[in-house]
């Protein structure tokens, strides 16, 4: 399992390389390589053009304030995070607090934003358990799917326990389980349309009951293990 | 001794893609349907989810969605002078078991045959002359079909639209389409979804190939572009390029498979009922030897069953399907003396087998980012697509950039030269593991009177019954025609920026430890004389008429491309006549 998950981290390794070599964009001399220094001066102070700190919600190691209002970013790849930033700005994600943040940030902001949050890899705090049986129900759902509502299991892409599989698939391993809910409803509804065809197909097969399970599951993920570890 | 159950309409021996594919229809006339299937259910959840879906060392190595061949195998030997020895490793086909069957484990590639292949043996008198043919080897044997293209269109569309193929037309009512494959027979509409993202290796390949003249298009396929409801209400999702796809079942419901496009409406007819773990050791015939009565089968308990039925459909493998007739006595057996006898005749198979260009290190080709069948392809070489006149064999290949995967055990490709192990292998492979294309050359195999299956004198599987032996070589004319295909594909290889090109092409003999394609053929033939084939134009067998064989083994020879399809397209066709003639006037629906 370790061997193939750092192939997979190499082979992953190389796709990031490879658009820098062969895009067409960067065909002329080498790409710009982001500057986590000044992305860690984003996340500290915000910017000039009047971006707030990404602290003030995230935090500064990415850990966010334990709400469960705003994700853990922390340690989620730099193409991931990249990535959600131009959604919000082309609107194909829609969020209140944080389209107009990602309007405000130029594109060197935000790579040099993320690379910095993506190098993160931050203490994950305790937070207050779900059922037993609401956990279990949710991680049957992750690791099986439902083979009555059509549903793969989620740790198909999002790799074993969530552990996401970077550069394009998130982690869901100790995300807050009020955020995983919420996007998913999202989904449902909408407000998030940047994965059509996979995530809006499977979110609209899940009830309430699956969420709140899948949420509870993933959230209570790094705890757990580490209760593993510990025997 | 033998329990006796409850007589029902209809028996099929197998349950994969024909077996599920005629029993959904013909349950839904109001007849009583047992599917008897000698392997597992198995169903895209819980079983095929990840991470143990993605066991290369469990599905890749050791095969494990196959055939057990400790239980049940194949004998083989190159020529009839030989001694056949059976095949206890699956290497150059596999053989599927379990629900679902082969069609769970395909790559996808979904190809319908052209004009010319139906009519094969009248297309290249009429084209090249008799002697023309004689001259590519007397030993050839092809023949026609007995059904037309235009017969199995409406057919071929169905079943593309059930499975959501994603491609693009290339001709449509005869209009060649842009984008699409020029030399393809006229569909009736495009693909049910649009053709799969086109990969960097295969933008490559489009570019050598076009700067050469020839014809690129994308390569249909059962892994979906998008998210597709079928016809019988069933959704399919759309392909993540997770690069497990043959050998593999899908996880994501995005490939075509039984469990995605037809089980889960079977399984809920109440006309239905599926029994697996059942092994069926024969088809029954009554007193006269000229009508079925059912099957008999033993369960996983070793219990002994016969099932009385009305209609038995023989839907296994294409392999099994000829051993299930020479177990059973149904046809006369092949004897390669005399040239007589049908059933094992004209076993045919596929002539694969392409270059490997190695490209410069700036080209990172990312072969783990792939899908079963994301290539990008030309069929300027395709069956007799070219003139042959001054060629001296007939048939041809489809080429094209299609790389399926990049899985780590399997995946390493290394220049000739390279040390075989130790670090000199192992530096190799990291220089070129992502900077390497596979050029898939993949073509016809004529049929040969020295070709045939038949039940082997000495081994026997794991219930006592003889097992079925393969004699097999291919003949000169596939050689020559699959070496004359190789040095054009070098050009193709050099023209896309290739620094090495290692040349392929099919050798003589064929040999059965290295992988070349699941594409067994023939052995039951349909066609219009029962001298020269087992089951008539719709599959209905000759000397019982109350038996139908379905699959691949009605193939009188095989085309260039991939079967899957045309098996789909073949089963609708027989289904069609099973409902509209056959059950009206249960009887032979030709006259011999």
């Amino acid at each position: 399992m370790t061997a193939r998950r750092c192939f997979l981290r190499a082979a992953m390794a190389v796709v990031t390389i490879s658009f820098g070599v062969v895009g067409p964009a960067h065909a002329q001399g080498t790409p710009r390589q982001p500057d986590v220094q000044h992305g860690a001066v984003i996340a500290a102070q915000g910017t000039a053009a009047g971006a707030p700190a990404c602290a003030q919600c995230h935090a500064f190691n990415g850990g966010s304030d334990g709400s469960g209002a705003f994700p853990r970013i922390a340690g989620q790849s730099t193409s991931y995070l990249t990535q959600q930033m131009s959604d919000f700005i082309s609107g194909v994600r829609t969020n209140a607090i944080m389209s107009p943040i990602a309007k405000a940030l130029s594109p060197e902001d935000i790579a040099d934003v993320a690379a910095y949050y993506a190098g993160i890899n931050a203490p994950f705090p305790p937070l207050a358990r779900a059922s037993a049986a609401l956990i279990q129900r949710g991680e049957q759902l992750a690791k099986v799917g439902s083979a009555a509502k059509n549903v793969q299991a989620c740790d198909n892409c999002h790799g074993p326990g969530g552990i996401g599989i970077p550069p394009a698939i998130p982690y869901l391993a100790g995300q807050y389980a009020q955020y995983i809910a919420f996007e998913l409803k999202m989904w449902q509804r909408g407000y998030r349309r940047n994965s059509p065809e996979v995530m809006f197909m499977i979110a609209t097969k899940l009830d309430d009951q699956d969420i709140a399970a899948l949420a509870a599951y993933y959230q209570q993920v790094p705890a757990s293990d580490q209760t593993t570890a510990s025997k | 001794m033998a329990q006796r159950l409850k007589p029902v309409d209809v028996v099929t021996v197998g349950v994969g893609l024909t077996g599920s594919l005629t029993a959904l229809e013909l349950a839904k006339t109001g007849l009583k349907v047992v599917g008897i299937e000698r392997g597992a259910p198995r169903y895209t959840v819980p079983d095929f989810q990840s991470p143990a879906i993605h066991d290369e060392l469990r599905f890749s190595i050791r095969k494990g969605m196959m055939q057990d061949n400790v239980k049940e195998a194949v004998t083989f030997r190159n020529t009839s002078d030989q001694t056949a020895l059976p095949i206890r490793r699956w290497a150059s086909f596999l053989p599927g078991t379990g629900l679902g069957g082969s069609f769970v484990h395909w790559n996808g590639q979904s190809f319908r045959f052209q004009v010319a292949d139906f009519i094969y043996k009248t297309h290249i008198e009429q084209r090249y002359g008799k002697k023309f043919l004689e001259a590519c080897g007397p030993e050839l044997t092809i023949q026609d079909w007995g059904v037309t293209y235009a017969e199995l269109e409406p057919h071929y569309d169905r079943f593309e639209y059930l499975c959501g193929v994603s491609g693009k037309a290339g001709n449509i009512n005869g209009q060649i389409q842009p984008g699409g494959n020029p030399f393809e027979a006229p569909r009736t509409r495009e693909y049910p979804t649009p053709p799969m993202k086109e990969p960097y290796f295969g933008a490559l390949f489009r570019k050598g190939a076009t700067d050469l003249g020839y014809h690129p298009y994308p390569q249909p396929s059962a892994n979906l572009s998008q998210p597709y409801i079928n016809p019988e209400g069933l959704t399919l999702q759309q392909c993540v390029f997770c690069g497990f796809c043959e050998r593999y079942a899908c996880e994501h419901y995005a490939k075509a498979s039984p469990q995605t496009i037809i089980l889960p409406v079977l399984l809920k007819n109440p006309n239905y009922e599926l029994r697996t773990n059942c092994q069926v050791l024969q088809v029954n015939l009554d007193s006269t030897g000229k009508k079925a009565t059912g099957v008999t089968y033993v369960d996983a308990a070793g219990s002994e069953y016969e099932q009385p039925a009305d209609l038995v459909l023989i839907t296994a493998f294409p392999l099994n399907n000829v051993r299930m007739l020479l177990l059973s006595g149904i046809g006369k057996p092949y004897d390669p003396k005399t040239g007589e006898g049908v059933v094992g005749r004209n076993y045919t198979y596929q002539t694969v087998g392409g270059p490997t260009v190695f490209m410069d290190e700036s080209i990172n080709v990312n072969p783990f980012m792939a899908s079963g069948a994301n290539g990008t392809m030309i069929d300027d070489f395709g069956g007799d697509n070219f003139d042959h006149s001054q060629l001296g064999f007939i048939g041809g290949q489809y080429v094209g950039a299609i790389m399926t995967n990049g899985r780590p055990i399997e995946f390493h490709p290394t220049p000739p030269g390279t040390p075989k192990w130790g670090l000199g292998w192992k530096q190799a492979v990291a220089r070129h593991y992502n900077h390497t294309v596979l050029i898939q050359q993949h073509g016809t195999s004529t049929a040969s009177r020295l070709n045939y299956l038949d039940l082997d004198p000495t081994y026997k599987d794991a219930w006592g019954q003889p097992l079925l032996r393969m004699t097999f070589d291919f003949p000169d004319n596939d050689i020559r025609m699959s070496q004359y295909i190789a040095d054009k594909v070098v050009e193709i290889g050099r023209a896309m920026g290739g620094k090495t090109v290692v040349r392929g092409g099919t050798k003589r003999p064929y040999s059965t430890t290295v992988y070349q394609s699941t594409h067994n053929c023939g052995g039951a033939l349909m066609g219009d004389d029962p001298k020269t084939s087992v089951v008539n134009r719709y599959l209905q067998c000759w000397d019982a008429p109350n038996v139908f064989v379905i699959g691949g083994s009605a193939f009188p020879q095989n085309g260039s491309y991939n079967y899957s399809v045309t098996i789909g397209a073949l089963t609708y066709w027989a289904l069609d006549a099973i409902k509209n003639k056959y059950l009206k006037a249960p009887g032979p629906l030709v006259q011999a």
